[in-house]
């Protein structure tokens, strides 16, 4: 029973990691209605970065976000100058088809450049464990969440109390009334674009520092994300948490009662069975 | 005028059926462009039963590897366990596919999941079926369960060179191409595509939307089990990873970029994307794994974002502009 409990709590805490991933895809999705698939490959790429910067200059996965965030922020505008922008006026099966081509894309480039075999970093700063009663937690766990509900707390500022940010919230609910009211929206999307690229940058950095990468990692952490975002609905950034870590959770339970391999196999078999009977999510504004 | 035109394009069928009967003969000694040339027509069946679904319905279905899988695993195991001939066992592989996808898409159009969320849903199936066969050892597991080996047995579905599959899976094309014109033809067809252009007008006007969906996507499954009952023999062992989820997604592609409710237009896709594919493959793979996925990619964006109708359109100007010729010649 104490396994559980403790297994359940380090599976809560990356559940945070996913809010914030799922808060990336959010912002695409609920702002621009962009059906981005290749997400989690975004993530996956952030990872590859992460080790590639943490072996190559010996920097911690913890601290290369400051590297990889605006790396991949770059990256989410190209990705939208170059591929979205075109897409907005077609039907969402060309966007789908658009963005599972940068998927395949990604998935290729990351195998080209650092080849198939799992890659992991040899060691991070926070490794080890906190007793806390009868419980021994992950400290890679422990600060992942705290720097991911850190970053979720930041975003969230940001779109409440500076201009762009709200110009983005406007956008999300109403296009046309923010475009007359003088919100530039091809700047305002590609800003939402490129803030949820950087977020995976974040997480990608976090998952490195308890996890290994290789490219067909990233289908696993975009549906991750879409379930995410499924059970929380769109427009609640409280709900995106309380979602992640129920995912999380969710995960780590399946892999503690039934069998290591089935920690996907309860995440998706969930999101199907949100997507039944609470098709609006469990938190949903709209 | 008109009967010109439909004589010219039944005799450009036959022409085109010969060759591609003909065709496996000419190379029947090279065992690697047989599995290409076969390769080629499985995709093309695959894409052709998924034009039902996605091209017709409009439903973006990315379930194809779950439904292989479903056929591929039913046809091994009754062959492994009990020696039923894969004639009947692709049968019932199809029959289980349909029922999976009944049990599946019932409720999913009954709560009204569409669009992005029945991609995902579907997506994330595939997976759900890798891994309960991966963790369900009696049927599955991570080892391959290899299929009996015949040198050349009808019965058994086996032979040591693949000039039958090629066959086998032609026929299905052919077979998957009629079911597609048919349906085209008749009432369903004609209910798929007003609910595939706007689902809430076709129900206005009576249409039974759930009904019809669940139509398009049993044929659809019933299809995809068959083909995969012959993937199974084809490569003699059956493995978890037949649920293959970019499979699945390579198919809807496919579909997308040939061109929506074209009945030729996912062949015609097929044919030029899987076999530039596996050219790239056998022509980059060997020095830079990975290079010939980024070519392809590239080509797949090229396609989506400049050519969003497909390529069915341009053939068919293109077979339009011919025909003009040829009846003036």
């Amino acid at each position: 029973m104490d396994t559980l409990l403790q297994n359940l709590i380090n599976g809560a805490l990356t559940g945070c990691v996913y809010a914030l991933i799922a808060l990336g895809l959010s912002l695409i999705f609920g702002v621009m209605n962009v059906v981005n698939f290749a997400h989690g490959d975004f993530v996956m790429l952030s990872m590859y970065l992460t080790f590639w910067i943490g072996l190559g200059i010996g920097m911690d996965a913890v601290f290369t976000p400051v590297l990889t965030a605006p790396a991949l922020f770059l990256i989410g505008l190209l990705a939208y100058y170059v591929l979205i922008d075109r897409t907005l006026r077609q039907r969402y099966v060309t966007q789908i088809a658009v963005t599972v081509g940068l998927m395949i894309f990604l998935r290729a480039l990351t195998q080209l450049v650092w080849k198939a075999q799992p890659r992991a970093l040899p060691y991070s700063i926070i490794q080890g464990n906190i007793q806390i009663g009868p419980y021994t937690i992950l400290a890679s766990r422990l600060v992942s969440a705290i720097v991911s509900i850190l970053a979720i707390l930041g975003v969230s500022l940001f779109l409440s109390r500076t201009w762009a940010g709200r110009a983005i919230r406007a956008a999300s609910d109403d296009l046309d009334a923010a475009a007359l009211n003088g919100v530039p929206y091809r700047q305002t999307y590609a800003l939402a674009f490129g803030l949820g690229s950087a977020l995976t940058a974040i997480a990608g950095g976090l998952l490195m520092t308890f996890q290994q990468v290789d490219p067909t990692m990233g289908l696993r952490f975009g549906l991750l994300s879409w379930c995410v975002l499924a059970m929380a609905g769109l427009g609640s950034i409280p709900g995106l948490l309380i979602s992640g870590i129920m995912v999380g959770a969710a995960e780590a339970a399946g892999m503690s009662l039934w069998d290591p391999r089935a920690r996907s196999l309860v995440v998706y078999v969930l999101f199907i069975l949100i997507l039944w009977l609470r098709p609006r999510g469990l938190f949903g504004r709209k | 005028m008109r009967r010109t035109r439909k004589d010219l394009n039944r005799s450009l069928l036959v022409v085109l059926l010969a060759l591609v009967i003909l065709a496996p003969l000419a190379i029947r000694s090279n065992q690697y462009t047989l599995v290409l040339f076969t390769t080629v027509l499985l995709y093309g069946v695959l894409a052709t039963a998924w034009n039902i679904i996605g091209g017709l319905a409009g439903q973006l279905d990315l379930a194809a590897g779950a439904y292989l899988g479903l056929g591929a695993f039913t046809t091994g195991t009754l062959l492994i366990r009990w020696n039923v001939s894969p004639w009947l066992g692709m049968v019932l592989g199809g029959l289980i596919a349909v029922l999976f996808a009944l049990l599946v898409g019932y409720p999913l159009f009954r709560f009204g999941v569409k669009e992005v969320w029945y991609a995902l849903s579907s997506a994330a199936l595939v997976e759900v079926m890798r891994v309960a066969f991966l963790i369900w050892s009696q049927v599955g597991g991570p080892v391959e369960r290899y299929l009996p080996y015949h040198e050349w047995s009808l019965y058994h579905l086996r032979f040591a060179t693949y000039l039958p599959f090629y066959y086998i899976m032609l026929g299905m094309l052919i077979l998957g191409l009629l079911v597609n014109r048919q349906i085209r033809r008749s009432r369903l067809g004609y209910y798929l595509m007003a609910l595939g252009e706007n689902e809430e007008a076709a129900e206005v006007l009576g249409v039974n939307t759930q009904g019809c969906k669940l139509q398009a996507l049993a044929i659809y499954a019933f299809l995809v089990g068959m083909a995969g009952g012959v993937y199974a023999c084809m490569y003699g062992f059956i493995h978890p990873n037949f649920f293959s989820g970019s499979m699945s997604t390579e198919v809807a592609i496919l579909g997308i970029v040939g061109g929506m409710g074209f009945t030729y237009g996912p062949v015609m896709a097929a044919v030029v994307l899987v076999s530039m594919r596996e050219f790239l493959r056998a022509r980059l793979g060997g020095q830079l794994e990975g290079l010939y996925l980024v070519v392809y990619s590239v080509v797949l964006i090229a396609v989506a974002l400049f050519r969003p109708q497909g390529i069915a359109p341009l053939v068919r100007q293109a077979y339009d502009r011919f025909l003009a010729w040829a009846a003036k010649e």
